[in-house]
């Protein structure tokens, strides 16, 4: 067994539910996070995202804002 | 809009009172900060007295300023903001007046019962038992008249700042929660229920969050909300935006146990702990840069505007303190930095550069729209800025000589394997870096108060919002 192997090797039958359990929220997490990257980065939803860009300052305009 | 109308249309009054309320603590709270620095440069400070002594005073400071100041301007500037980006008025103003009594409530409480000694032990969470139930409520309270503004909303979208919000009421409510689990034994006495290595997890799986989700997630509310208005200028990139919301959200719960390296916790926790602190210095600095490049092209701006001063600065400050962080996470540094006044000077780094001064620069925008009407002196607002800034500097800059010094003071032993230097020599070669502390701590103190006189004047030379409140009472 070479060293890389030996460094990720598990006992799959020692896991725990514990073990289990985070080990479900870790993989979730880390999908969850590509999915967002891709969604985001996607060229497609650029003009979708970017445009909530002014939200702040559509506001109705009112004499505060406008000072 | 007519002033009268958005006074009608808005709940500003509980705002009001929650800004004013903030700049108070805030005065307060860093001015305990600095007795209790003094204490540790002249310890007859202590005056041989209980009340007065480090170990009390202490948690009083820190609670001070993290939940008195801290979270008078966030709910501050979240009432406000989630109202003025949904375009509606707050779900309740009544639970907005119970929000702001009961968290006043819950300030009194600490203010007595920390310095009588009474504390659960943990750090950033010493109030005992009844008040963390009481923190509970209120904290729910809050998040439900927030959340329920924005179900209400008239827009389509629920700007970041709001994701931002809601994000640090959903953890800091589950954090809360089980951090403070723990066996009444009298009313001002209980035990958690986790123990040994499992109570240091769980401590520093909150305590690393309070400073992800509260001091950071909510601030960045702020600042995603502030920065444009101030500026006037949409933010730089809106997709940076939500990727940095998103990466913070996943990243920031993993990384309490970069608290705890080299102790009984298993190895690989703080090597996980570690690695995803330095892997969110990718979303960290993203935001800071989104922040900051929402000036670009208009950088001119910075020269006359001394509240967008405030709000730049503090970008700079979150940028430095989130690459120290992950810096100082990683086992190698953490091995001379771990227990030293380095990790203080870090800390302050984040809640003098950061977080006070991302919170003055909103506030400062706060008293202008809600008295309508400009700042007393503008002149008071740049001494503020300059006094912070000095202060904040100061203070780190002594804090990293010495946590440097106490780390290879400690580590240091001579050819025969015996430590060189004592405990004791350690403490009194920190004297001068105390004194330049409790120095830095009195300057940023003093421009505290120059906010708190600046704003007092502002609001009693605003008589036209009298006006603008009674006309929307008879309307």
């Amino acid at each position: 067994m070479n060293k890389l192997q030996e460094y990720f090797h598990t006992d799959w039958a020692a896991m725990t539910l514990h073990d289990w359990i985070g080990l479900l929220l870790t993989v979730t997490v880390f999908l969850a996070l590509i999915y967002v990257y891709a969604y985001v980065l996607h060229p497609k939803n650029r003009e979708k995202l970017e445009s909530q860009r002014r939200l702040p300052d559509d506001e109705e305009p009112d004499s505060e804002d406008k000072k | 809009m007519e002033a009268t109308q958005v006074e009608q249309k808005y709940s500003f009054d509980v705002v009001r009172w929650f800004s004013i309320a903030a700049v108070v603590y805030l005065v307060v709270g860093t001015l305990v900060g600095v007795y209790v620095a003094s204490e540790l440069a002249w310890p007859w400070l202590n005056m041989d007295s209980p009340y007065l002594s480090f170990g009390r005073l202490r948690p009083l400071h820190t609670n001070a300023v993290i939940f008195a100041f801290g979270g008078c301007a966030l709910m501050a500037t979240a009432y406000y903001s989630v109202q003025r980006t949904c375009g509606v008025r707050l779900f309740s103003d009544a639970l907005g007046w119970f929000t702001f009594w009961g968290w006043n409530v819950i300030i009194v409480l600490a203010v007595i019962t920390l310095p009588l000694g009474f504390t659960s032990g943990k750090e950033y969470a010493e109030l005992e038992w009844p008040v963390d139930i009481l923190i509970a409520v209120v904290w729910l309270s809050f998040s439900f008249n927030f959340i329920m503004t924005v179900a209400k909303r008239k827009t389509s979208h629920i700007y970041v700042s709001n994701w931002f919000f809601m994000g640090m009421m959903v953890m800091i409510t589950y954090l809360h929660v089980v951090n403070s689990l723990a066996i009444p034994v009298t009313l001002f006495k209980s035990y958690s229920i986790f123990s040994g290595v499992q109570d240091a997890m769980i401590q520093w799986w909150w305590g690393h969050n309070a400073v992800g989700f509260y001091l950071t997630a909510g601030f960045l509310g702020i600042m995603y909300y502030f920065v444009p208005k101030q500026a006037g200028r949409p933010v730089f990139s809106y997709r940076l935006s939500v990727l940095h919301f998103w990466a913070l959200m996943f990243g920031y719960v993993w990384l309490g146990a970069h608290h705890l390296q080299y102790t009984a916790l298993p190895d690989w926790t703080g090597s996980l702990g570690a690695a995803v602190s330095l892997a969110m210095i990718i979303p960290s600095w993203g935001g800071a840069i989104n922040g900051m490049m929402t000036l670009s092209g208009a950088w001119d701006k910075l020269r006359d505007d001394y509240i967008l001063r405030f709000l730049i600065m503090s970008l700079a400050f979150y940028a430095m303190s989130t690459f120290e962080g992950p810096v100082m996470s990683s086992k190698t540094v953490n091995a001379l930095s771990h227990y030293t006044d380095w990790t203080v000077g870090h800390v302050h780094s984040g809640a003098l550069g950061w977080v006070v001064m991302v919170a003055a620069g909103a506030l400062y925008h706060l008293v202008q729209k809600l008295w309508n009407t400009e700042m007393y002196s503008a002149k008071l607002v740049n001494l503020h800025f300059w006094m912070a800034t000095i202060g904040a500097v100061v203070y780190i800059t002594a804090m990293w000589v010495s946590g440097i010094m106490q780390g290879l003071m400690w580590r240091d032993y001579d050819e025969f394997g015996t430590l060189t230097y004592t405990f004791a020599e350690s403490v009194a070669a920190m004297h001068p870096y105390y004194a330049m502390r409790a120095i830095g701590g009195m300057i940023f103190w003093a421009g505290a108060v120059v906010m708190l006189y600046n704003v007092v004047m502002t609001v009693r030379k605003a008589p036209a919002t009298s006006t603008v409140r009674a006309a929307a009472a008879r309307a």
